[in-house]
């Protein structure tokens, strides 16, 4: 019987620096498990990546040699697969390992079904769980723990976006009030002007003058005249109603 | 009497004066909604995607201040002569000149009012990179984001995450693990192409650009709006004054 796999304490994770393109809808990325294999592995061996369903991790069985490692297609069926396949000299301490994998980020294999092992993009949001699996000649060398269930993104429509806005700004409440009533009173003051000066002409025979202010009479030396009779219908009272200058009133 | 022709004189002078500012100031808005009318920084398409014409209050802005400046000589040759025909021709034909400029202040607030980041948002997911080839606005809309992006390092509305967040016509043709934000959204080199396209799919600080488009959009739609808003306010108010002491001068004219 071949040798039970080493169980190592690692458990996969993702990146810890700030990535935005940590998780997306049908990819997500890992920290690579830098030394984590050293004193496992020999130079021929292989690190794998398997992936399974969250739900599906328990059932998960390392595959007995590389013939068995179950494939990208077979994903939706057997609930799992393993994928990125890299010799376990990368991801020694006296290496530079690659800082983050992205596991989904390979398109072409997905369409073209070759049968080497395929990092193709993940078909549903999840979640997923991943460990590592040393696999040498004669099959399972060690693995790691199985990471937390990780969950992919899901987009949401955009007509759950509401474009109307709350309630409007405080400017166009003052702008609209302001400017209402500024109209207001101009148009007011306009009718008042004309509603004015139409009484005041029906009260007016004849003045003579068209300059603005030659309108007092009082102050030419000649001898007092006779009162000037009222014309019928103007009753100038109260005074000020026939005219509009600012001088006291003279008699109609 | 000598009191009173100068209190005439004075009144005369304040209002050929106040004529004179508005003729200036009908001028200065004319000049200022051909500039906003012009499109000056290829921001039109987006706001005309909205189904939100700013533009309309920019539009009666120039007829407006056309009628201002014209409104002001009649007015200064009204209050010279001390014609009460013409001073009343003037006053009726500038209270419709006010009314039309209200309507332009109100209109541009409210329109600037309604564009929020959610209105842009909505409007580049469903149209950006939309695959209709019979149709030319969306190749234009497309056309437009691409160049706002591209000239201001932004991508999105809010940011590369727009694209995650929600479904998309981009998501339609471009999938996600290939393209989950689009390509102009990484940070490009001289030729156009991306300095690491991994490290823009990841999302790797300084191989992509994090911040959104709103800001760019809204700043040159702000100075618009407020421009044609605050602008017009001012020369009503100023209007307002000018017009009371019209109308006091012209009751004081006798035939």
């Amino acid at each position: 019987l071949p040798a039970p796999s080493a169980r190592l304490p690692y458990v996969p994770h993702l990146p810890p620096m700030a990535l935005l393109g940590k998780v997306t809808a049908t990819t997500f990325a890992l920290e690579g498990p830098r030394c984590v294999f050293d004193g496992h592995a020999d130079a021929s061996d292989a690190v794998w990546l398997a992936v399974a369903f969250a739900n599906a991790s328990a059932t998960f069985r390392n595959p007995r040699s590389r013939a068995d490692v179950p494939r990208y297609k077979q994903l939706p069926t057997a609930r799992s697969y393993m994928t990125l396949e890299t010799a376990a000299a990368a991801y020694s301490c006296s290496a530079p390992s690659p800082p983050v994998l992205r596991v989904g980020s390979d398109t072409a294999c997905r369409d073209q079904g070759r049968q080497d092992p395929c990092n193709g993009p993940l078909p549903s949001p999840g979640p997923y769980r991943v460990k590592f699996l040393l696999m040498g000649c004669r099959g399972p060398k060690a693995e790691t723990r199985w990471s937390e269930p990780i969950l992919l993104r899901r987009a949401v429509s955009p007509g759950t976006i509401d474009p109307v806005p709350t309630r409007h700004g405080s400017d166009v409440v003052v702008i609209a009030s302001i400017l209402a009533s500024l109209g207001a009173v101009l148009a007011t003051a306009v009718l008042g002007a004309l509603g004015a000066k139409l009484r005041g002409s029906l009260c007016h025979q004849d003045l003579g003058t068209d300059a603005f202010t030659r309108r007092s009479y009082r102050t030419h030396h000649i001898p007092p005249a006779l009162p000037q009779p009222v014309p019928p219908g103007c009753r100038c009272s109260p005074p000020g109603l026939c005219r509009s200058s600012p001088q006291p009133p003279a008699p109609c | 009497m000598a009191k009173s022709d100068d209190c005439v004189h004075i009144l005369q002078g304040l209002l050929v004066f106040g004529n004179v500012v508005i003729g200036m100031c009908g001028i200065a808005l004319t000049a200022e909604c051909i500039y906003f009318v012009s499109n000056p920084h290829g921001l039109y398409p987006l706001l005309k995607a909205t189904e939100n014409d700013i533009n309309a209050a920019a539009w009666i802005g120039i007829f407006v201040g056309l009628a201002l400046f014209a409104l002001s000589i009649l007015g200064i040759i009204a209050v010279i002569k001390a014609s009460r025909t013409l001073l009343l021709v003037y006053i009726i034909l500038m209270l419709i000149t006010f009314a039309f400029e209200m309507a332009s202040c109100i209109t541009a607030a409210t329109h600037r009012d309604s564009l929020t980041p959610s209105v842009f948002l909505k409007q580049m997911l469903e149209r950006y990179q939309k695959s209709e080839p019979a149709n030319n606005s969306n190749n234009e809309f497309t056309k437009t984001w691409d160049e706002l992006m591209l000239q201001n390092h932004c991508c999105g509305v809010l940011g590369p995450s727009d694209w995650q967040e929600y479904t998309s016509a981009f998501r339609l043709t471009h999938n996600d693990a290939d393209y989950p934000w689009p390509r102009k959204c990484c940070v490009l080199d001289a030729q156009g192409l991306p300095v690491s396209l991994d490290g823009c799919k990841l999302g790797v600080p300084g191989y992509y650009n994090s911040n959104g488009c709103y800001d760019a959009i809204s700043g040159p739609v702000n100075t618009h709006a407020w421009g044609v808003a605050w602008f017009g306010f001012a020369i009503l108010c100023w209007t307002f004054c000018v017009l009371l002491g019209t109308m006091f001068y012209w009751s004081g004219i006798e035939y």
